[in-house]
């Protein structure tokens, strides 16, 4: 039984093996094709000059990201990136949190709730742009109307003439847009932990906010590490609404936007890739705790 | 009133504001927007802040839909002909990119979780490892091998880099759909003389309705928002979608923020009516792809 049992599950085996790689092939193909030839494609080129105004494709070596280095136009992008993926990531988190511990207490109408709060992310970043755009309108804008209003300021404000609160508005939009996100994961992780923990510390005599440091945030630790990486990983690559709302200004330029204008608009294609390699880099690394927690949930099996 | 009572009341006023709050902050901007879509020219300039304009009016939506349309008392030419263009082309690609990933992430998911090949792991992690690479770091030489394979602004070349870009999220979702569901249910099938592909189409597919129907919506949502692929990779009409072209209104001689709201609200349609009837399955499918 057990010689025959094997030979026949042998055989199925690598039936199954050929049907798996059947139906992986597109994927195997596509992702291929278009994902890690260009990457590799990138990381190469990255090292040479390609220009398409210029003939030749002469070997720099590390020339272009030297030239990053040097240039001021990038490190002013960096910077800005820095703040967007501080802020983003700051505001993300409390007000993601505070939204996922309100729908982990209500639970009426929840459904409807979780619906509208997801609402900002589903549409496309670039609406999401506009219309702030016109809230944050020097002459015409609320935003203008209801710091008048409560008396904070006494002028209408051109709010993009000044490079940090550019930066804190564009931030706001991109988290108005991800929050949903990283209150989702939170939630999907306060849904997990058993009430009966509740019940007990509650016994104990334990308050509310003991009972949020002692149980909720250590319990939900996995999910804001998923949560925090992702909001990360966005933010670095923040374009859409800084490129709506400001363009190509300096004062509110991201890494990725400066990619697209050395690329497409300079037409430096090698230093753009160099500077986007760059960029992934920074990506990759704060969401390696991500990826390892993938690596480590597939090796089990 | 015990002071038990009184705890439990200040606890649901508490909630009852929170939820307000979040009420206000995700759909305020939105309304915001669908004023300024409704409100005349006039009033725009006019009127501080309200809740509903003095004298509603079509005009922008007229500007949008129009054959011909007037422009501070000029006759101008209408943008219908390309904002028709343009909401086809998103409706188009959206939809493409949409069936092509759900298919190919329903069966590959599959294999990667109950089938055993060879690479089978390997493929799965540089897959999933690619949500985390930026989309513009292999934007460049995409750009050139769409060039090279005449691809640039079709339906084709757009559609593939989406499903690209899209497929790994689809596939760590229909994984997890995959891994919640017993065995036994396709043993059961294996048993009547089934094949293993046989079964999986005829008991594992139905049941994963579910799954794949928030794999769809995921996958529509982030192809209808794209911005940046679109920008490089569909400068014409023939492919350019709404996004892109929304925010060319910009451009002219002045901001025509009515025109610019007016076409962001009609944008939101789609994206509206998904989270409207489909939002159970969309918050499922974020919970499962996120909660892991």
């Amino acid at each position: 039984m057990g010689r025959v049992g094997f030979s026949s599950s042998r055989f199925r085996l690598s039936r199954d093996a050929r049907l798996g790689l059947m139906l992986t092939l597109p994927v195997a193909l596509i992702m291929g094709g278009l994902v890690f030839l260009p990457l590799l494609s990138t990381l190469f080129d990255s090292l040479y000059r390609v220009e398409p105004m210029k003939p030749g494709n002469p070997f720099v070596g590390l020339k272009n990201y030297a030239t990053l280095m040097g240039d001021g136009t990038v490190t002013t992008a960096w910077g800005n990136t820095a703040t967007y993926v501080v802020l983003a990531v700051a505001i993300e988190t409390i007000g993601g949190l505070g939204m996922a511990l309100l729908l982990n207490a209500i639970t009426v109408g929840r459904r409807w709730l979780l619906a509208i709060m997801v609402l900002p992310w589903c549409l496309p970043p670039v609406v999401n742009a506009i219309i702030w755009m016109w809230i944050y309108n020097p002459s015409y804008g609320p935003l203008n109307g209801i710091l008048m209003a409560m008396g904070i300021i006494d002028a209408p404000q051109v709010w993009f003439n000044d490079r940090e609160t550019g930066l804190f508005l564009v931030s706001l939009v991109h988290a108005w847009r991800m929050m949903p996100l990283t209150a989702i994961i939170l939630f999907a992780a306060l849904q997990s932990i058993p009430e009966e923990l509740y019940e007990a510390a509650r016994l104990d005599g334990a308050g509310p906010l003991h009972r949020l440091r002692k149980i909720t945030l250590p319990l939900i630790a996995p999910g804001l590490t998923i949560a925090l990486s992702q909001s990360t990983v966005f933010a670095v690559n923040l374009f859409d609404e800084a490129w709506v709302l400001n363009g190509a200004s300096m004062d509110t330029r991201s890494v990725i936007i400066q990619v697209y204008v050395t690329a497409f608009q300079n037409l430096k294609f090698s230093l753009g890739m160099a500077l986007s390699v760059l960029a992934m880099v920074v990506s990759l690394a704060v969401s390696a705790i991500y990826v390892l927690r993938v690596y480590r949930e597939t090796r089990f099996e | 009133m015990s002071a038990r009572q009184v705890k439990r009341q200040l606890r649901r006023v508490g909630l009852g504001l929170g939820a307000a709050v979040l009420v206000l902050w995700s759909l305020a901007p939105i309304y915001w927007s669908f004023l300024t879509s409704i409100t005349p020219p006039s009033g725009l300039v006019s009127e501080g802040l309200r809740l509903w304009p003095e004298a509603p009016s079509g005009e922008h939506f007229a500007k949008l839909f129009g054959a011909t349309s007037l422009s501070q008392g000029n006759e101008v030419q209408s943008v219908w002909p390309q904002f028709s263009a343009a909401f086809a082309n998103s409706l188009i690609i959206s939809l493409l990119a949409t069936v092509l990933t759900v298919i190919l992430a329903a069966f590959g998911a599959w294999a990667f979780v109950r089938l055993p090949f060879p690479g089978k792991n390997v493929l799965f992690i540089a897959v999933v490892a690619t949500l985390a690479i930026p989309a513009y770091t292999v934007m460049i030489p995409l750009y050139r091998l769409m060039i090279a394979a005449g691809l640039i602004d079709t339906y084709a070349g757009v559609t593939l880099i989406y499903v690209s870009a899209f497929l790994p999220l689809a596939l760590w979702l229909m994984r997890s759909v995959y891994q919640a569901m017993p065995l036994s249910l396709e043993e059961a099938a294996w048993l009547d003389g089934a094949s293993k592909l046989r079964a999986f189409v005829q008991v594992v597919l139905p049941l994963a309705g579910p799954g794949l129907v928030a794999c769809g919506i995921l996958t529509f949502l982030s192809a209808w928002g794209q911005f940046m692929v679109p920008l490089v990779f569909s400068p014409t009409l023939a492919t350019k979608p709404l996004t892109v072209l929304i925010p060319e209104f910009v451009t002219r001689n002045y901001v025509d923020y009515g025109l610019m709201n007016a076409a962001g609200m009609v944008a939101i349609v789609p994206p509206m009516i998904l989270v409207l009837f489909l939002n159970r399955f969309l918050v499922q499918g974020l919970m499962a792809g996120a909660g892991k």
